[in-house]
């Protein structure tokens, strides 16, 4: 309900809000379960460089990676543009929120703040990732490896922790605001997700250690 | 274990050109079972009868004892000071008009609320007859709705929520929580679509970021998470009708908290 329903004396019967919101909560999901694929198939060059070839060919071949690259990265600015509508991009909304969270001193609320900038992270970062990977295709450990010992490695540092970090409070979130997860499940869930962040983020950093100690000759 | 308990209270009276917001101490001897409600009221017998605080039950059934301790919105009478450490700070609630030092106006804002979500049974403009039997209604369902019901408006919730913080305009976890007893009772006749038009938007259900701090606080502890859950679920399966495929609709809204007894 607002000022221009009443003047204008019909009832608003749009849906859009619950279908933003729906989409956000919708494509929150998809990039989650995105994640956890990419992160299983990259971490593959752990077991063998060569079955980490294998995977990459195959997306190739079937042109997933020619074009479920690009529709992930819409799919990212999607997701970005509909949670952006709850970020304190304005400066009291900022100040309040911070103000508020040093207040009350409480988890969920301070994972909040979290997620606005990690959100920021992952929007340039793994833009940038994504780019740099998809216009030098084929994928191949060799050449991700050659990538990672000549510095990029820094980049993934970053991106790494703050994906999963997105990823994770976004999956716990979209649990309890949809009340998939009720009040008798939420202390359980909250520490499967953590569990489940400390596993992803200890898979790529054995990952990106196995880049870095591939042999790029060979 | 009788402390010495150091109390800093957050003094202004905005009606007083010449006040500014301040902090003041006091000290008082704790006592067995001492409340915070006990504490401030021997600080206002005896050190200073101007202290602005406000109670009436002082057993945690009229809301109007709620303040920030120690960061955290509490009902007064309903925190004992051993539970606390020996220095405490308080402070009015946040998000309600200031009335002067710790008290706050909560009611202007839940009446107004409360009519914007039109808080109470819609049936069908009939007439009321004095004379005809009360409705009966399910003892389980009556549960599930008193439930709801004990509310008691303290606006610890609103105080504790972020989001309400930054757009005041936002109903908060109460209001939603209204309105999902209306939508539990047979007597009210609203459709889902009504109930769209109320928090079917950014200020109701869709405003709420699952920061979970009203579910926190709730010195009563009403189930706000769930009702926030179930409500939002529900509206956003409603908006998307005719966009979704209908079995995939059905499916999402079963997943996860329900109301138990609802008969719709
Ligand atoms: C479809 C687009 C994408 C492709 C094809 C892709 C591919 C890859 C590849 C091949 C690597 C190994 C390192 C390298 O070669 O440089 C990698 C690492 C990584 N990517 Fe992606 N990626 C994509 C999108 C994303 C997105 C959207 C994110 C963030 C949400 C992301 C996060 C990461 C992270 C954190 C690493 C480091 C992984 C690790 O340490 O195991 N990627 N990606
Ligand atoms: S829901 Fe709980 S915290 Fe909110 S006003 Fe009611 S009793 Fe107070
Ligand atoms: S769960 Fe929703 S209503 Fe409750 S504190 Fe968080 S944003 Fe506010
Ligand atoms: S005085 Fe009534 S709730 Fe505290």
């Amino acid at each position: 309900m607002n000022a221009s329903t009443i003047t204008l004396h019909v009832p608003q019967r749009s849906k859009i809000a619950g279908r933003m919101d729906f989409f956000q909560m919708a494509s929150g999901v998809l990039l989650i379960l995105f994640l956890w694929a990419h992160m299983l198939l990259v971490s593959s060059v752990i077991l063998s460089p060569s079955l980490m070839n294998g995977i990459a060919w195959f997306f190739e071949a079937t042109y997933m990676a020619q074009i479920g690259g690009p529709a992930i990265f819409v799919l990212m600015v999607v997701h970005f543009i509909l949670a952006a509508r709850k970020m304190p991009f304005k400066q009291d909304e900022w100040k309040t929120f911070r103000v508020h969270a040093r207040m009350l001193q409480h988890k969920d609320t301070t994972m909040w703040l979290v997620q606005v900038i990690s959100a920021i992270l992952i929007l340039v970062l793994g833009a940038v990732h994504m780019f740099v990977v998809l216009t030098d295709l084929p994928i191949t450990a060799a050449k991700s490896a050659a990538r990672i010992q000549s510095g990029w490695l820094y980049l993934y540092l970053v991106l790494l922790p703050m994906a999963e970090l997105h990823v994770g409070v976004g999956f716990y979130r979209i649990g309890v605001k949809y009340g998939f997860v009720g009040r008798s499940k939420r202390k359980w869930f909250q520490k499967t997700e953590n569990v489940m962040m400390i596993g992803f983020i200890t898979i790529g950093l054995l990952t990106l250690v196995r880049f870095m100690l591939l042999n790029i000759q060979g | 274990m009788n402390r010495m308990l150091t109390l800093n209270i957050f003094r202004y009276n905005p009606l007083d050109p010449d006040s500014t917001p301040r902090m003041q101490t006091f000290t008082v001897q704790e006592y067995d079972s001492m409340t915070l409600f006990i504490a401030l009221t021997q600080i206002r017998d005896e050190k200073d009868p101007t202290l602005k605080v406000d109670f009436c039950c002082r057993a945690g059934i009229c809301g109007s004892c709620a303040m920030v301790i120690n960061g955290r919105p509490g009902l007064a009478c309903h925190t004992q000071t051993k539970d606390l450490p020996a220095e405490i700070t308080l402070h009015p609630l946040p998000f309600f008009q200031l009335l002067g030092d710790l008290s706050v106006d909560t009611g202007s804002w839940f009446r107004k609320t409360g009519l914007q979500i039109e808080a109470w049974c819609h049936s069908d403009d009939k007439a009321f007859d004095p004379t005809a039997e009360e409705m009966r209604m399910d003892n389980d369902l009556a549960n599930e709705i008193f439930e709801l019901d004990r509310c008691i408006e303290c606006g610890c919730c609103m105080a504790a929520c972020g989001t309400a913080r930054m757009r005041t305009d936002f109903l908060g976890a109460v209001s939603i929580m209204r309105v999902a007893r209306f939508y539990l009772d047979p007597r009210d006749k609203r459709s889902e679509d009504d109930y769209y038009e109320v928090i079917g938007n950014d200020q109701g259900v869709f405003g709420c970021m699952g920061l979970l701090a009203c579910e926190d606080v709730c010195p009563k502890g009403i189930p706000l998470q769930d009702q926030l859950g179930i409500m939002r679920r529900m509206m956003a399966m409603h908006s998307v009708k005719g966009v979704l495929p209908r079995p995939l609709i059905e499916t999402i809204k079963k997943k996860g908290c329900c109301h138990a007894h609802a008969q719709s």
